[in-house]
């Protein structure tokens, strides 16, 4: 068995490394470009629904069901799938793969799709509309049963149940990690790039960029799309981590106001930034809630409520005394800047 | 019958948010996702005047009225005024406004729980309808009430904005700040005001909400979309606009649910929340000035008629 003190450590980097790549998606789409995704967790929830729908149509074509329906006889079925992962490895990454396919496109797609009624109008309108997705999705995810079991959810098969049982917990995380990890070279890269110089002048000055001959709204699409595609991997990370998906668990909250207080908290606009501010609040709310078992019984009120005062009460705080973050955006460093 | 209070004092209370939400916006240009949060504090008002003190629930509405334009003036003075000071962008001042709404979901579950552990009386999803008056004929009270409210700040904001010195010094602050300030207008006593006046309407909206509906610090989050949508079908910059963008949004939400129930069945009741979104993204499609922008295009065509 594993100690408490690797599970602790597992769990952390597992979660860290799902934000992660959520915070840069929001980073990529707020941060550089100004795009105001109010509705982050709409993309996230799209990566996660399609965990709970795509891998048991896929293994309804390789294996036979015998009539089991993937959300009505979900407990059952799971048990099944899961032993045909660990006896065939290969069609599990195959699955996994296909998958993440899927909620890379579906998560571009409704990147767009969302934010087409107010592109065109100013940032306000486009995050209220913006918020305004995010809220549907979940509305339909918890009452429209077969989609993703409605209120009760479904359980995801566990894609990794051909690795030990005692290693799992551990190759999960190592596994999420590396997704972290590519998902941040490859931002990186690409913020560097003069794409990213072009990003942030989307966001600081659309109307020198038209002068320039740039159509902002089609680099808004763009960037909507390339960040809800990375939010849907997230989102379906997180699925598969969990091995679950609950509609209810697709909140404002979870999803759209953690990463901006991460975001705000760590530096817009600035990829150190993103992962130093994860790294921090991820730390601190994980040690918070391991603790916060001292607490409970004397206070005459459910301990959960001061977790909304602390978050609401950082980032307000955060915003007035420290906007920029920790370590805040620096001018970019090009070639021809190094030469003059 | 049933649906015809249900329809018009959802309207009107939605309607009351919604000329909240957009007197707010227009100064200071901050979309307020904090706004319901006032709603739901003057919900608690509510409960806590007629179930711990044991007065009538009419009396609530001036302290929910107090209760909540104090809530929100703190909001202006303590977070919004201080950003603007720091010249942060518009988009910081919504974060922060989304913040406040998480900070009150908080204060506000807290003072749920403390009712319930302090006084054992039920603090969620409670409602005070049993305490209404009811008049002749059956009629409740509390739609009698909500039409006079709304029809009062109708009549109340037009005396106040077109009226009244202080109402031309209002909409003159609204319209050009640095020209009012050189005029010696106090703008920012005026800005407080009417962050005061946005924050006390929702107060009364929620305690007329809780006399037929439900009170629940959830229905923050639940309703938020509704006063938006009708805020947008409104114009979002029209206090009239507003008005009848609420009352649009909230009969349809109501009537629509019913009718579509109705047709459908019962199942679809459940996707209630969906068609203010809908009113929402059609109108920012079709017509993305709101109910405003057809009167004020008609207007301009009148004066180009005439010239």
């Amino acid at each position: 068995m594993l100690s408490n003190e690797i599970i602790f450590l597992a769990d952390l980097i597992a979660i860290f490394s799902i934000y992660l790549i959520i915070n840069l998606s929001l980073n990529l789409e707020f941060g550089f470009a100004g795009v105001p995704n109010f509705g982050k967790v709409l993309s996230v929830a799209a990566g996660a629904f399609v965990m709970g729908i795509v891998p048991f149509a896929l293994y309804g074509m390789i294996m036979d069901y015998g009539g089991l329906e993937p959300v009505d006889d979900n407990i059952m079925l799971i048990g099944q799938i899961n032993d045909h992962i660990a006896a065939h490895p290969e069609t599990a990454i195959g699955v996994f793969a296909v998958t993440m396919i899927v909620a890379v496109v579906v998560g571009g797609m409704l990147g767009m799709a969302s934010a087409y009624p107010a592109i065109r109008l100013r940032g306000d309108y486009l995050a209220i509309t913006l918020l305004g997705f995010g809220e549907v999705i979940r509305i339909i995810g918890m009452n429209h049963t077969p989609l993703v079991g409605g209120t009760l959810g479904v359980s995801v098969p566990d894609m990794l149940s051909f690795v030990p049982n005692e290693y799992r917990f551990v190759i999960a995380s190592v596994v999420l990690l590396a997704f972290a990890a590519a998902a941040y070279f490859v931002v990186s890269r690409f913020t560097n790039s003069p794409v990213g110089r072009l990003l942030r002048s989307t966001r600081d000055d659309e109307l020198a960029l038209r002068t320039l001959g740039r159509n902002p709204v089609k680099i808004k699409f763009k960037v909507l799309m390339l960040a809800g595609a990375l939010g849907a991997v997230g989102g379906l990370l997180y699925a598969s981590y969990v091995e679950g998906v609950v509609a209810f668990g697709y909140n404002r909250l979870n999803w759209t106001f953690l990463p901006f207080v991460m975001l705000i908290v760590g530096g817009m606009a600035n990829n150190k930034g993103v992962l130093a501010g994860t790294f921090l609040f991820i730390i601190s709310r994980k040690l918070v809630i391991y603790y916060n078992d001292a607490l409970d019984g004397l206070l005459p009120f459910d301990i959960i409520w001061l977790d909304y005062l602390a978050l609401g009460g950082v980032m307000i705080l955060v915003l007035i005394f420290r906007p920029h973050g920790i370590i805040p955006e620096r001018p970019q460093k090009t070639k021809s800047l190094e030469k003059s | 019958m049933i649906i015809i209070y249900d329809g018009l004092i959802y309207a009107s209370v939605l309607a009351v948010l919604c000329v909240g939400l957009t007197l707010t916006y227009k100064i200071t240009r901050v979309p307020n996702f904090a706004h319901t949060s006032f709603a739901i504090l003057g919900m608690y008002m509510a409960l806590i005047m007629s179930s711990v003190w044991n007065l009538s629930i009419y009396a609530a509405l001036p302290m929910a009225f107090a209760a909540s334009g104090a809530l929100a003036l703190f909001l202006y003075y303590a977070v919004i005024r201080i950003l603007q000071k720091k010249k942060s962008s518009i988009l910081s001042m919504i974060i922060a406004t989304l913040a406040f709404d998480i900070f009150m979901i908080g204060v506000l579950n807290i003072i749920a729980d403390g009712l319930r552990n302090s006084y054992q009386i039920l603090s969620r999803d409670f409602t005070l309808r049993s305490l209404d008056i009811v008049l002749a004929d059956g009629i409740p009270m509390v739609f009698v009430a909500s039409i006079l409210v709304l029809a009062g700040l109708v009549l109340g904001l037009y005396y106040l904005l077109y009226r009244t010195n202080y109402g031309m010094r209002m909409r003159a602050s609204i319209e050009n700040e640095t020209l009012a300030q050189t005029l010696g207008i106090n703008t920012r006593l005026i800005f407080c005001m009417s962050w005061f006046l946005s924050g006390g309407l929702a107060g009364i909206a929620g305690v007329l909400m809780t006399m037929w509906f439900q009170g629940d610090p959830s229905l923050a989050a639940i309703m938020l979309p509704s006063i938006f949508a009708g805020s947008i079908v409104g114009g979002f910059t029209s206090i009239y606009g507003a008005i009848l963008g609420g009352l649009l949004v909230g009969l349809s939400e109501i009537i629509g649910t019913t009718v579509l129930a109705d047709i459908f069945g019962y199942w679809i009741v459940q996707y209630r929340p969906i068609i203010p979104f809908v009113a929402m993204i059609v109108t920012l499609l079709v017509l993305p000035g709101g109910l405003a922008q057809l009167v004020t295009k008609q207007w301009s065509r009148r004066k180009n008629a005439k010239q």
